[in-house]
């Protein structure tokens, strides 16, 4: 606590604490112990997610049948057709755009927002209370709420503006896909935010005062500060948060499910919608598992970079 | 962060009013869709769908409100939800703390492989997974159950807690833990009363993201429930979602009426988020 | 030898997780699914019942209630049987019964839209097994055919809707404008409207994910075009058809339709044409109910309906929508058959299977019921002589849904600018090659 240039210590994870028993006894509990400490955890997701996971390899792999009956290997047909199909590189193009834009915009303004809040002031809590709505609100619904906003013949946001006298008659706000994907990316960054937000205060708040009162005395400024004392502090949490909104964002199915499910012609799928519409309204459960697996693997490739970086950084707060 | 006790300069009155001028704008683009929400709840259906539509009601019928408890089983889906996203938050913690102590404060083999495991768990959509979630679910007898959505939802949520938890306790000193175990106490009591009360804030924030997760999670428990009278409320709203119309105003009335033990909840546990980390045990 | 201590403690922890989610599954259920709904008395769930359990579609806001009302009827009627009847919106049921039937938990009787695929894996029984004769020979023949694969029915069907022009009397009358037979009219009148005034959508088309396919039936049909043949060959490319489709994108590109037809389904076309913002439009014989929910009857428009336009003197066809009811093979016993039938018996005996249909404005399958139901409603008689006549979705055939994703994404495809001979040519190839 007393350095003023806080850069972590690296953490010496605890040496274990002496224990009362026989050596040998002690040493097997103690090497056994860790596994005790994660074996819920690992339970609680082998059995409700690895399963799953294990089904959906198994019919990505199979030649399935409409209603998913399975009929044995076929050779990845399911893999060779979704990748044969005409929009299939839209869509993956499609779920690119949406996950950059979502995440980066989402970050970077949830990061200043959370700045913003850490401020003492008036009213703080009520306006942190706010932030949360758009979070705790259903996704389906959000969705709703914002197809019906920028409807053009009976959306809010047309009256508002005729109202207000901003604009003179109604406006098409989704003339093209590309405005209405648009559109959906803005509801996705609107919820997005109210998380990264959150995930950093968390991190801001547990940075002791007496960093920056000591690098005020120092004469530093604010974005000194900021990039030597907050960042570097806030940097785990932030990490997780955007590791985690990757995945989140690039599989996230309600937002645009509700407002156009992908329509026209596949131009606002992404994977998980245009999966949806393979396995449910296609009747193609094979596809749509093939479309999952390639999701992940592509997911997977983001990830193990990721790991590998953190690793030979030889960091330890990844 | 310019809260130094300086004599008031004029640069901090002008930052003040910019924190203040920011504040406002956030809070109102947040809170316009809600605005929106609050008056089409309000309006009837005529009036929704005039020509020359108005922002604010021209008679407010709160009636909707009430409409929806009788048109619905409102009360069901309410508490339906909060013990889905209660029982799973428990859940998720009594299984997610463990193993982020551990990752934090032991060395053991497999331990990248574990958190490797963790992040990979989540890389499925839930819709991707449905077909072999409800495989599993009725081999252990729990589809068209609130126990069934309760693990899945701490299942799903086991990446988050263990990955901020794991911060959090690395990011606190090990030494008055180790202090409390000179004193006698056992790894296990040294974890209850010494680390989780200083990890508090990521405590609470972990739990309100649990919380909310499974509060809002829709296609699993849609696919899962088929009794009417267990759903939550994401999927029982759906009820005003019909096949010949949709009911704008009373979507939307319920929709606004989850929100609010939602913001209730967050408001209660917010000031630990604050105060949590007061003073000492932070590792610097 | 730890690895050895992990996987025994770990595995027990596994039948320490498995026995309380069990306990809980098995309690928590228990003691809410038989009085699930509210209002119903059945006393207690003794084993020695025979278990029904139904997935049935949600027509409109009334549905959940009628068959809630239906299962309390039925149940207290039928001692030693538990019907459970889950209602389902169309949103969701795709999803909701290909997740059972992949768990391999198919309910028993199922009341939806298609049954080729269900069929096509041999999860359904023969329809005569499970229906009585008596209600057998209730249904028109003309709607039974629509369930007919390899000689046999599969499916029983539930209710009907037809489609036919509806237009704003006021509206044309103001413009000047003669209610339109052929597509030339269409046009004339589309434009006159325009004229009138230019806030008015003149014609409203959904081409949506949701109901595209109905688009696409309406005008190519109506140019003397289909989607098969006689002997049921796959014929999407015809001359009648693109020309057909050329004709429907004409109307959009030249801006007689609503905005945005890829993503205005025909819900918002209902709500724009109950409140004068559109005049005419293609639509269900509900619509009528549907425009004066929640209004007073003097607010409600003034409408008419007629034929579909055609193109020049070909015959005009009413679209007919049909569902069905389907029953899973199960492995039932002959007591469970018997007990399907008592079910089914109960639903089509004709009072009730009126107010069924009547109830969300729909048109009976049965003769009997129509009867019931012509004589009930005058407006109602002229559309049971409709229906009668109408055409059908190719329902029957196994590619169906390749073919109603394929026709809604050629007609996206032709709005984004995309050639319709193409895209239909391309579709063809597809499906059939």
């Amino acid at each position: 606590m007393n350095a003023a240039a806080p850069k972590q210590s690296k953490s010496t994870p605890a040496k274990t604490a002496p224990v009362k028993s026989t050596p040998a006894r002690g040493r097997t509990l103690r090497r056994v112990e860790p596994y005790i400490w994660i074996a819920p955890s690992i339970i609680l997701m082998g059995i409700f997610i690895l399963a799953p996971i294990f089904s959906v390899f198994q019919r990505s792999l199979n030649d399935v049948s409409r209603t998913g009956k399975l009929k044995g290997f076929n050779n990845f047909a399911n893999f060779t057709n979704v990748l044969k199909s005409s929009a299939f590189s839209m869509v993956l193009k499609n779920t690119i755009v949406w996950t950059i834009a979502v995440v980066v915009i989402s970050t970077v303004l949830g990061f200043m927002l959370a700045l913003v809040l850490n401020n003492e002031f008036r009213g703080r809590k009520v306006a942190r209370a706010i932030v949360v709505f758009p979070w705790a609100t259903t996704l389906v619904v959000q969705a709703s709420a914002w197809n019906f906003i920028i409807d053009k013949d009976y959306g809010t946001l047309n009256t508002l503006l005729l109202k207000l006298g901003i604009i003179q008659q109604s406006v098409n706000w989704t003339p093209t896909p590309a405005a209405y994907f648009t559109w959906e990316i803005a509801c996705g960054i609107f919820v997005t935010i109210p998380f990264v937000t959150f995930c950093v205060l968390s991190g801001l708040q547990s940075i002791d005062a007496s960093y920056y009162e000591a690098a005020t005395v120092d004469g530093a400024g604010y974005f000194q500060k900021l990039f030597n004392i907050t960042l570097p502090l806030v940097k785990s949490s932030l990490t997780v948060s955007t590791v985690l909104n990757i995945i989140y964002v690039f599989n996230s199915f309600p937002i645009i499910w509700t407002m156009t499910k992908g329509d026209p012609a596949n131009t606002t799928d992404t994977l998980v919608t245009y999966l949806y519409k393979l396995a449910f309204y296609n009747s193609k459960p094979g596809e749509a598992a093939a479309v999952s697996v390639i999701g992940f693997i592509i997911l997977l490739m983001c990830a193990s970079v990721y790991m590998i970086y953190t690793l030979r950084k030889g960091d330890d707060d990844l | 962060m310019t809260q130094t006790k300086k004599p008031v300069s004029m640069k901090k009155v002008i930052l003040r009013l910019l924190l203040y001028f920011v504040v406002l704008d956030v809070c109102i683009i947040t809170l316009y869709p809600y605005f929106s929400m609050l008056c089409t709840a309000l309006k009837s259906r005529t009036e929704i769908f005039s020509a020359n539509g108005t922002i604010l009601p021209i008679h407010a019928l709160w009636s909707n409100f009430i409409d929806i408890w009788s048109r619905a089983p409102m009360a069901k889906y309410l508490m339906n939800s909060v013990l889905i996203a209660g029982g799973s938050t428990l859940i998720a913690m009594l299984c997610g703390i463990p193993a982020a102590y551990a990752l934090a404060r032991m060395k053991f083999k497999g331990q990248t492989a574990f958190l490797g495991f963790v992040i990979v768990s989540q890389m499925f959509a839930p819709v991707v997974l449905l077909v072999g979630i409800y495989q599993v679910m009725l081999s252990m007898g729990l589809t068209d159950s609130i126990w069934g959505l309760i693990f899945i939802n701490a299942a799903f949520n086991q990446a988050f807690t263990i990955w901020l938890l794991r911060g959090t306790f690395m990011g606190i000193s090990a030494d008055m833990e180790q202090a409390a175990t000179i004193d006698g106490c056992n790894r296990v009591q040294s974890m209850l009363r010494v680390l989780l009360p200083v990890a508090a804030p990521g405590i609470v924030t972990t739990l309100i993201f649990i919380f909310i997760n499974a509060w809002n999670e829709y296609t699993v428990a849609l696919c899962l429930i088929s009794t009417d009278t267990l759903k939550p409320l994401t999927v029982g709203i759906n009820t005003f979602n019909g096949y010949n119309m949709i009911e704008w105003q009373y979507l939307f009335a319920a929709s606004i009426f989850a929100i609010i033990p939602v913001v209730i909840l967050f408001m209660c546990i917010e000031k630990n988020l604050v105060s949590g980390l007061a003073s000492g045990g932070v590792k610097g | 030898m730890k690895k050895i201590l992990a996987t025994v403690l770990a595995s027990a922890m596994v039948l320490a997780l498995a026995a309380c989610g069990g306990g809980g599954g098995t309690s928590t259920p228990a003691n809410s699914t038989p009085g699930s709904n509210p209002g119903t008395s059945t006393p207690s769930n003794s084993g020695d019942k025979i278990a029904i359990s139904v997935i049935a579609a949600e027509y409109g806001q009334k549905t959940k209630d009628w068959w809630a009302g239906f299962q309390n009827d039925f149940n207290s009627t039928h001692d030693n049987i538990d019907l459970t009847v889950e209602v389902v919106s169309w949103n969701d049921i795709y999803a909701v019964v290909n997740t059972r039937i992949g768990g391999n938990n198919a309910p028993d009787i199922l009341n939806i839209d298609v049954f080729a695929d269900f069929q096509a894996d041999d999860l359904l029984l023969p329809a005569q097994e499970y229906v009585s004769e008596e209600t057998y020979a209730k249904f028109y023949d003309a709607f039974l055919e629509q369930s007919v694969v390899d000689g046999t029915v599969w499916a029983v069907p539930d209710l009907a809707s037809a489609r036919a022009l509806y237009y704003n009397v006021d509206i044309l009358e103001a413009a000047g404008a003669q209610v339109p037979t052929t597509w030339d009219e269409l046009v004339e009148t589309c434009k006159k409207i325009q004229a009138y005034d230019s806030s008015i959508y003149p014609w409203g088309i959904d081409m949506t994910t949701d109901e595209g396919q109905a688009a696409f039936a309406y005008y190519i049909w109506n140019n003397g075009g289909d989607f098969t043949d006689a002997s049921g060959n796959w014929t999407l490319n015809s001359d009648e058809n693109v020309e057909a489709i050329e004709f429907a994108i004409s109307l959009v590109k030249d801006g007689y339709t609503n905005t945005d037809p890829a993503n205005e389904t025909r819900y918002k076309l209902q709500d724009l044409f109950g409140n004068s913002q559109l005049a005419m439009m293609i639509g269900p014989n509900s619509i009528p109910t549907y425009i004066a929910v929640d209004k007073d009857p003097s607010e409600v428009i003034n409408y008419g309906t007629a034929s579909i336009p055609t193109n020049d003197g070909k015959p005009s066809v009413s679209a007919g929508v049909m569902d069905r009811f389907m029953c899973f093979d199960n492995g039932h016993s002959a007591e469970k058959i018997e007990a399907i039938k008592e079910f089914f018996d109960f639903f089509y005996e004709d009072t009730r299977y009126s107010e069924w249909v009547l109830m969300e404005d729909f048109l009976p399958a049965t003769k009997t019921g129509g009867e019931i139901a012509a004589a009930a409603d005058e407006r109602m008689a002229a559309w049971v002589e409709i229906v009668g006549s109408c055409k059908f979705y190719p329902t029957a055939q196994a590619k169906w849904n390749d073919v109603k994703q394929g026709v809604i994404n050629v007609e996206q495809q032709a709005l984004l600018g995309g050639n319709v001979k193409e895209l239909l040519d391309n579709l063809q190839s597809e499906i059939a090659g």
